[in-house]
């Protein structure tokens, strides 16, 4: 018969076993949504691990694992954009890239770098959306629960998102712009 | 989903393939072990915040048998005690009553120490030293949640503090920060109520309210002034 220290310390492990699986299968998912929210990696990976270091400290009462990737967004989202609001580490609002020329259809790698630059140039909040709508998949509702925004802003803020990728992306981003 | 959606998707999805992903800075290990940290400080820190209340009552209790004898200044020294810094606390409850008392009033009417710049080192964004004295002038927050939690290093001893709070049913964001002294703050943002204001250690402080809603009056946000005013002179 098990004392119930026994069975904390069991419990404990599991709980640690748990987290230690999630961590595994999410961590490079993570990090590259963090990285499409701040286009830089050494922040993409503050940002992961400081959002894998609260859902630790949370572990335990998070009872809906099924919740678990809509709680990390939810964290690393609001991070992002929070800090993007910071005085010391605001984020140069300087000169957005060069528009892009059309690419050639089998010059991916450009394609990609161009995409990447320009999110850099749309501002966090409206980026943070595209991200989620795009990236993550979500939809209009999905994207507002994790924002905590109402579905017409979400509309907007895509729209407004998508203009200003426009702005950058030039004829580039006529192949990828959504309908509507 | 529509087809230009859809493409949308794969454009995103493909915007950073795995040979273009770097190696990973952090390890479960480092999570855990960071986890662990940040928990057993905020425990230190609910330790010691436990005690500088004790040390607050401690200055009421030795206060009380002065306005026994019917001195009309010691029933105002218990009401003043808590606005007192805690780092005067235990100085005021060493004395005699009528000393204490004497104590707990210069407490009240000298100003604490400004707080200053921080350590410095990688540690919670959320200043429970800034959030401490915010509190003092916005009772309203004491509850509040703190915006998501990261953790940042600070290198020039910046201190940071966001809330969400309610203000008559609007929801938004409550920030405070403190700059050290020769860094200047950004410009606002547009939607948001700020208000910026030098502070007695050289730095800056300012204080920012954003609703939640755009076009909706930012919570607080006809009090960011009067908070600033208050953090000034503290930090």
């Amino acid at each position: 018969m098990t004392g119930p220290d026994e069975r904390d310390r069991r419990v404990d492990e599991a709980a640690e076993h748990e987290f230690a699986e999630y961590f595994r299968a999410r961590r490079d998912a993570v990090r590259r949504t963090a990285f499409l929210l701040c286009g830089d990696w050494h922040r993409a990976d503050d940002h992961a691990q400081s959002a894998f270091v609260a859902l630790h400290r949370h572990w335990r009462r998070i009872h809906d694992r099924n919740a678990l990737d809509a709680w990390m967004r939810r964290t690393l989202v609001r991070a992002v954009v929070d800090e993007s609001r910071r005085p010391w580490r605001r984020e140069r609002a300087g000169e957005p890239p060069e528009p892009a020329s059309a690419p050639d259809a089998t010059d991916a790698v450009a394609t990609r770098h161009a995409l990447v630059d320009a999110l850099r140039a749309v501002p966090p909040r409206q980026r943070a959306v595209l991200v989620l709508r795009f990236l993550e998949g979500l939809d209009v509702a999905g994207a507002a629960a994790v924002l905590g925004c109402s579905t017409g802003t979400v509309k907007s803020q895509t729209a407004h998102g998508l203009a200003a990728l426009r702005a950058v992306l030039g004829d580039a981003l006529d192949d990828l712009r959504p309908a509507g | 989903m529509p087809m230009d959606e859809k493409r949308l998707t794969e454009a995103f999805r493909a915007a950073v393939p795995d040979e273009s992903v770097p190696p990973a800075s952090f390890d479960h290990a480092d999570v855990v072990r960071t986890s662990r940290r940040v928990t057993a400080r905020r425990r230190a820190a609910l330790a010691g915040g436990g005690l500088a209340v004790l040390a607050v009552v401690g200055i009421g209790v030795a206060v009380l048998p002065g306005s026994a004898g019917g001195g009309g200044s010691s029933v105002a020294a218990p009401a003043a005690a808590p606005q007192a810094p805690p780092a005067a606390a235990p100085q005021s409850a060493d004395g005699a009553p009528g000393v204490a008392a004497e104590d707990a009033r210069e407490a009240a009417a000298a100003p604490a120490p400004p707080l200053g710049p921080g350590t410095g080192e990688c540690a919670d964004r959320q200043d429970p030293a800034l959030r401490a004295i915010v509190e003092q002038a916005l009772p309203e927050v004491a509850g509040a949640p703190e915006a998501a939690v990261t953790l940042e290093c600070r290198p020039g001893g910046e201190r940071g503090l966001a809330l969400h709070v309610v203000d008559a049913g609007v929801a938004g964001l409550l920030t405070v920060d403190y700059l050290p002294p020769g860094t200047a703050p950004g410009s606002p943002d547009p939607d948001t109520e700020r208000t910026t204001a030098p502070t007695a250690s050289g730095g800056t402080v300012t204080v920012t309210a954003r609703s939640d809603e755009p076009g909706a009056l930012p919570p607080y946000g006809q009090r960011v002034e009067e908070l600033a005013g208050f953090l000034a002179p503290r930090l």
